[in-house]
């Protein structure tokens, strides 16, 4: 009979546990403010203008999000040369640059989709009253849309925490087969037959993810209920 | 001439029109038909054509689950964000934490769920265990508290509308875009899943898609990527076209 705390011990005496907490942390650092930033800065420049090719646009930043994945790291192996990723010290940075690129995309979606559904006369209001283009996107659309910036940044930080399918993709070059926490839960559920093992992980990786998102529940409106959209 | 007749008439035109550019471009079809049938040849004759039954079970497995989960999920975020429904805030946080659990951590259980009910290995077991998308419910959730206004609702109550009547008569109408950005990352997230279809699915005639072209990899990489994403660029070109600003602009007078 497994179970009880001592499989939580014996998780957390694994010597790959640490290592993988650091990279995702690495990716945390580094590639989520530079996703946050750029869905913001980019939905925000197409939404400001009238621009002719604004489907494409979004179809061009949406599509390395659609291609599977295992497809989708043969193409970048290939586009960034197979010596740079054989190199260990670039492996953090590789998989940071997938995660970016196939990740940005849908968000741009909806963050544009979300500033469009703001209403007219607000925004013609903010003109009235002399905001200029970047002070009605800072001070009009962005606090307009907050709950939806809100709900990304801890969808995205969440999926870094989790990352699986890049590391695990990459395993062919022997440096990411325990990558991340995620692939650690998987190895011991799919390839130890140790179920308790995987869950006791899979449950640790749990509750920063349920702080993150209670910290975000009680400090921002986003569990009220419908609400006048600009008073 | 009434307006009914000319539509008619026009819409009668534009057919024979079709019709006509169709019987002079069957040659071309039928060039254009073998091309891709040497495109594809490497993926249409393997293994007599079980590409084509990947095909039909995809299909099958797409629709359904992606009926349930967007009916589902455009239906609780009204719910969530307009009604008066016991533990609202708890239901709420619910659908978040499912978001936050992993998906290899979630496989298991609902392959033990799926075995119990003795549809392992099923169609009909991949789409129950595939059809519910807490991410579209919450983004639901999060449209519908910006777009209609509790002033909206409760104008709606005062002429007469049961809860079932708002939702049809002042939900539905707001959310065209809604329903297209929900359905399209559903179908996204349903046409490249990977992990559930592994765990139910198990005999390789009846597989679907994402996991049965696994045996291309390394021959036919490209071709793969590319019949991959055809359908959904084609389905987000669809539905970016309901996306437009202020549909709900002045509904609402000081």
């Amino acid at each position: 009979m497994d179970g009880g705390y001592e499989t939580f011990l014996r998780i957390l005496e694994d010597f790959r546990v640490v290592p993988a907490i650091i990279n995702v942390l690495f990716l945390l650092a580094i590639f989520v403010p530079l996703m946050i930033i750029t869905v913001l800065a980019v939905s925000l420049l197409l939404d400001s203008i009238d621009f002719k090719y604004n489907r494409t646009t979004r179809l061009l930043f949406l599509i390395p999000g659609l291609i599977p994945v295992a497809v989708a790291v043969l193409f970048w192996s290939a586009v960034v040369g197979y010596d740079v990723v054989w190199d260990k010290s670039n492996i953090r940075w590789f998989i940071g640059a997938i995660s970016f690129s196939t990740g940005i995309g849908s968000w741009i979606v909806i963050q544009y989709g979300s500033l469009r559904s703001i209403s007219h006369e607000v925004l013609e209001a903010g003109v009235v009253d002399g905001c200029n283009r970047f002070q009605l996107a800072w001070r009009l659309k962005l606090p307009m849309i907050s709950r939806y910036v809100a709900y990304m940044v801890i969808l995205l930080i969440v999926g870094t925490l989790q990352i699986f399918n890049e590391p695990n993709l990459l395993i062919y070059t022997n440096m990411t087969t325990d990558w991340s926490p995620s692939q650690i839960a998987f190895t011991y559920a799919f390839k130890n037959a140790d179920f308790a093992g995987g869950v006791a992980l899979s449950l640790i990786m749990l509750i920063p993810n349920v702080i993150l998102a209670l910290l975000f529940v009680l400090n921002t409106d986003f569990m009220k209920k419908s609400k006048s959209s600009w008073k | 001439m009434e307006i009914g007749a000319q539509r008619r008439n026009s819409r009668l035109i534009k057919i024979t029109l079709f019709f006509a550019t169709f019987w002079a471009s069957i040659p071309l079809l039928w060039i254009l038909r073998d091309v891709a049938r040497m495109i594809f040849a490497p993926v249409i004759y393997y293994d007599n054509g079980v590409f084509f039954t990947w095909l039909k079970n995809t299909s099958i497995f797409v629709g359904s689950a992606l009926t349930i989960s967007v009916v589902c999920c455009v239906t609780a975020g009204f719910v969530l964000a307009v009604l008066d429904v016991p533990f609202r805030r708890f239901l709420l946080f619910a659908t978040l934490v499912t978001m936050l659990i992993p998906i290899t951590a979630m496989a298991m259980p609902l392959y033990v769920m799926i075995d119990r009910i003795g549809l392992n290995d099923t169609l009909l077991g991949l789409i129950l265990a595939s059809s519910f998308f807490p991410f579209g419910a919450f983004l639901s959730y999060l449209y519908f508290t910006s777009v209609l206004p509790p002033d909206l609702v409760g104008m709606g109550r005062i002429d007469g509308l049961g809860d079932f009547g708002i939702y049809r008569h002042l939900g539905l109408p707001l959310s065209k875009s809604l329903i297209s950005v929900v359905t399209f990352f559903c179908f996204v997230s349903l046409w490249n899943s990977y992990h559930l279809p592994r765990v139910i699915l198990t005999e390789p005639s009846k597989s679907i898609m994402s996991i049965g072209i696994e045996v291309f990899y390394g021959q036919g990489t490209t071709l793969i990527a590319l019949m991959m994403v055809i359908p959904s660029v084609l389905l987000y070109l669809a539905s970016q076209k309901t996306i437009a600003r202020g549909i709900f602009s002045g509904a609402v007078k000081e």
